[in-house]
């Protein structure tokens, strides 16, 4: 469905734009999350910047990303898009992986959207006060529930003491209505839905206020696939670096809509009242590195994992 | 006692066999190890789980949901099934609903569920409930359905109640296919079981199963999954072993 | 007629009824609306309440549209394709590993029957692979198949092979011993006894075995279209729940429930037309 369609974009940008023929094109199949982190990579489909390239993207959607490194791992794609902590989890159990371009990070505190949202009059407004209550996530062991406790643990709680509940993204808002959970950790667009009713509240950000300038997710290879197709990861690369670099130039054009429409099938109106943060150009290990601190702190891996072995030069 | 040995030694001979080319294909290289770990290590992991008593938990968390929404599923299935075959009217009352509702990939529910009981152990028992209760009801039914009607005669020329030819006629004559509907109830209320620990994402072996994939754990992973093949085939074992108690004329065919 | 519920779920069901002749005599055709009218006012009672308690506002929730608004999306859903093309998509997956699974369930069951070495040694594998619930294998799958067709179809042919494997073989097993040894009296030969007798006494219980697959198969596939879909109306269900369009999620729903009623009934109308014998119209 999601496939077809981006084939067809890309059939069409192919049939006004250029003398490449589809026959010449190689074909990159790329696992994407239906979230607003990968508009610059339908940025670059729609804008041919692949196909000047002499590649075909075909993406292929994985609600909240579970199957991402497993499908890469089986060949299933070439090139998937991951968070960071499941990254580094699979680099710690030996699977091999290299980051190959940057998504989503997290550079100043006003573009950070993702939030911990209580009902307004539950009275909480810190870790301290979540102990002994349930705040939900959508995953846990995972990079929101990581940071959901860091900020815990920052703000004078003790994160052991807080019961963390698996709730879909889509569903936290009513969980936190119904007391299903004292707090949610809620991403765009759910966050700005929910925060747009005055029975809701944000009381902190996460991301930036335990970590500014976290490296939340990025495109991820297998180092088999680095290793025997080195052009088509660079060329893959560049035509996103340019998709990356239109998105930022147009983050309030309203072209980006239908763009990012047609592939979370979340409707225009709806998105319309987003705000769309930047998105960054290259990866920092050191900020993957403090990532690796706080996983060992919160007992999600053993031992340090290399992390400059694990970036790719070309992502940096 | 000769003859029950072979067939044993045979079956636990190619199982053997089986895991025995796993472990070199593994070694060799020509399973990627780290996907398909060495039965060996497998082995291993699971001889720690067992010993270290950590399998407890999770087990008890999935046997309670298991327990509790096939329990209700068999209860619903025949006290309904029954009414439904005792009573044109009933089953007129229901027989649509049920139509609608049977053929609906339970799993498909699971959203609306949350909505209204909560992501927790309603929904979790909802959801198995649903599963399990459709065999048990519709074979209810048939069997009731299947009665030969010189046993209803009987029990209405000894002027016996509606209730107590219902419980003492109807019910032990259609028990072989209710306990059929059952035992296909119990394959998929374990299934549900394992779903619903993964969509509510709290506990159990389902919940545990998923974890340990998303955080790549592929050897512990198997090592529970070894856990659960356990768990039904154990569930099924005494199953049947009840079903001979109740209905010992069948399987002597 | 009317005797959409009265299906038998496994082999020894079938056997244990004994005798068609038992069932109650077909209904005319009146009074099967006639018995129902209560029921379907009830399910319209129910329907009229989901539209109520959203119109309403009794059921606060995002994920809660009234019935009409679901009605509407899976209207324009089934038109414009975005509903339509999923659905034919997990069909046309499920029918192929049904297929497949059917297949190798039946000729392993027949063989399983028939030489009991062979049960011997591969019965014990099948029984300890047999009670993994599937949801807890399509994670270690993944790393081998991908998440592509070929997963779904695998996973789907697996929940077919069991049922129509042990049906199977448990029909060849059970085949009255009376009708062996008659046929040995009447000195009928052996390829003859397969196909007069063994055959015929087995297919009910290959049929109730490829019932109970094609109820898992439909399950199964949106299961591992929901866990490692990227395609599918399993699929769909997920993106529509986060995409927050809770009236093509219903939508969806709507349309598989249809869909699984159809293929029972497909079911019962092609094994009434195939086993005559079987007792039922």
């Amino acid at each position: 469905m999601l496939n077809r369609r981006s084939l067809l974009q890309t059939g069409a940008a192919l049939a006004v734009a250029g003398p490449a023929r589809g026959a010449e094109l190689e074909r990159v199949r790329v696992s994407i999350i239906p979230i607003n982190d990968v508009t610059p990579l339908f940025v670059a489909i729609e804008r041919g910047f692949f196909r000047n390239e002499g590649l075909l993207v075909d993406t292929s959607p994985s609600a909240g990303g579970a199957t991402g490194i497993p499908g890469l791992v089986a060949g299933s794609y070439d090139i998937a898009y991951g968070n960071v902590v499941s990254t580094l989890l699979a680099a710690q159990q030996g699977i091999e992986l290299r980051v190959i371009a940057p998504g989503t990070k997290i550079q100043e505190a006003r573009n950070d959207h993702s939030a911990i949202v209580v009902r307004r009059e539950s009275g909480i407004r810190s870790g301290k006060d979540l102990e002994g209550k349930v705040v939900g996530v959508n995953t846990r062991n995972n990079v929101i529930w990581l940071y959901a406790r860091a900020w815990i643990k920052a703000t004078g709680g003790n994160p052991d003491r807080v019961t963390y509940k698996e709730i879909p993204h889509p569903q936290m808002e009513d969980a936190i209505r119904q007391k299903q959970v004292d707090a949610g950790y809620m991403v765009v667009p759910y966050v700005t839905l929910a925060t747009a009713k005055p029975e809701f509240e944000k009381i902190a950000h996460p991301y930036s206020a335990v970590q500014l300038g976290v490296d939340v997710g990025q495109y991820l290879a297998t180092a088999s696939f680095v290793q025997s197709k080195p052009e088509t990861v660079a060329k893959f690369v560049r035509a996103l670096r340019r998709g990356i670099e239109w998105y930022n130039a147009n983050l309030t054009n309203p072209d980006l809509l239908p763009i990012i429409s047609g592939f979370t099938k979340i409707e225009v109106p709806l998105l319309k009242t987003l705000t769309l943060p930047p998105a960054p150009l290259v990866v920092e290990p050191a900020q993957m590195e403090r990532t690796t601190q706080l996983m060992i702190e919160h007992r999600l891996l053993r031992k340090p994992v290399d992390v400059k072995a694990l970036v790719a030069p070309m992502a940096l | 006692m000769r003859d029950r040995l072979l067939p044993r030694l045979l079956g636990i001979l190619s199982i053997v066999a089986l895991l025995g080319a796993w472990e070199v294909a593994s070694r060799t290289g020509a399973l990627n190890p780290v996907l398909m770990p060495r039965p060996s290590l497998v082995g291993l992991t699971l001889w720690e789980i067992l010993v270290g008593g950590e399998f407890l938990g999770p087990l008890g968390h999935t046997l309670l949901l298991f327990a509790v929404g096939y329990g209700l599923a068999c209860l619903i299935g025949i006290t309904l099934g029954l009414l439904m075959g005792a009573s044109p009217v009933i089953y007129g009352l229901f027989e649509p609903l049920v139509e609608l509702i049977r053929p609906l990939p339970k799993s498909a529910l699971v959203p609306a569920l949350f909505l209204f009981l909560g992501i927790g152990p309603a929904t979790m028992v909802t959801v198995v409930v649903l599963a399990a209760v459709f065999p048990v009801l519709i074979n209810t039914l048939q069997g009731v359905r299947g009665i030969d009607p010189v046993l209803l005669d009987t029990a209405r020329t000894f002027q016996c109640s509606r209730t107590r030819t219902l419980l003492s006629v109807v019910l032990p004559a259609a028990m072989p296919m209710i306990l059929a509907g059952m035992r296909v109830g119990l394959g998929l209320g374990l299934v549900l079981v394992i779903l619903a620990e993964m969509l509510a994402g709290e506990s159990g072996l389902g919940y545990l199963i998923l974890d340990l994939q998303r955080s790549f754990q592929i050897r512990e992973m198997y090592a529970w999954i070894a856990v659960l093949a356990a768990v039904g085939g154990t569930l099924a074992v005494i199953f049947d072993w009840m079903d001979k108690r109740v209905v010992p004329w069948r399987g002597r065919a | 007629m009317g005797q959409s519920l009265a299906a038998p779920a496994v082999a020894r069901a079938t056997t244990a009824r004994s005798a068609g002749s038992q069932n109650p005599a077909p209904r005319p055709r009146r009074n099967w609306a006639h018995t129902r009218a209560s029921g379907f006012a009830l399910i319209l009672v129910l329907l009229a309440l989901w539209e109520a308690s959203s119109r309403l506002g009794w059921v606060q929730g995002q994920s809660w549209p009234p019935f009409s608004a679901v009605l509407v999306a899976a209207w324009r859903g089934t038109l414009g394709g975005e509903l339509s093309l999923p659905l034919l998509s997990t069909i046309g997956r499920m029918l192929a590993g049904y297929a497949i699974g059917c297949s190798l369930g039946v000729a392993l069951g027949l063989l399983l029957g028939a030489n009991r070495w062979i049960r011997w040694i591969v019965l014990p594998v099948v029984e300890m692979i047999r009670p993994i619930p599937i949801p807890a294998i399509v994670p270690p799958l993944i790393l081998f198949l991908g998440i592509d067709d070929a997963l779904k179809v695998f996973v789907v042919a697996l929940a077919s092979f069991f049922p129509a494997l042990i049906n199977t073989m448990a029909g060849v097993l059970g085949v009255d011993d009376v009708l062996l040894q008659t046929a040995r009296t009447f000195r009928v030969g052996w390829s003859r006894t397969v196909l007069r007798v063994v055959l015929p006494a087995t297919l009910p219980a290959i049929a109730s075995g490829l019932r109970v697959a094609i109820g898992l198969a439909l399950v199964v596939t949106v299961v591992a279209e929901m866990i490692a879909g990227s395609a599918g109306i399993g699929y769909y269900i997920v993106q529509m729940q986060y995409a927050l369009r809770p009236d093509a999620m219903y939508a969806a729903v709507l349309c598989l429930a249809v869909t699984g009623y159809v293929l029972n009934r497909l079911f019962l109308i092609g094994e009434a037309r195939l086993m005559p014998w079987m007792g039922r119209g």
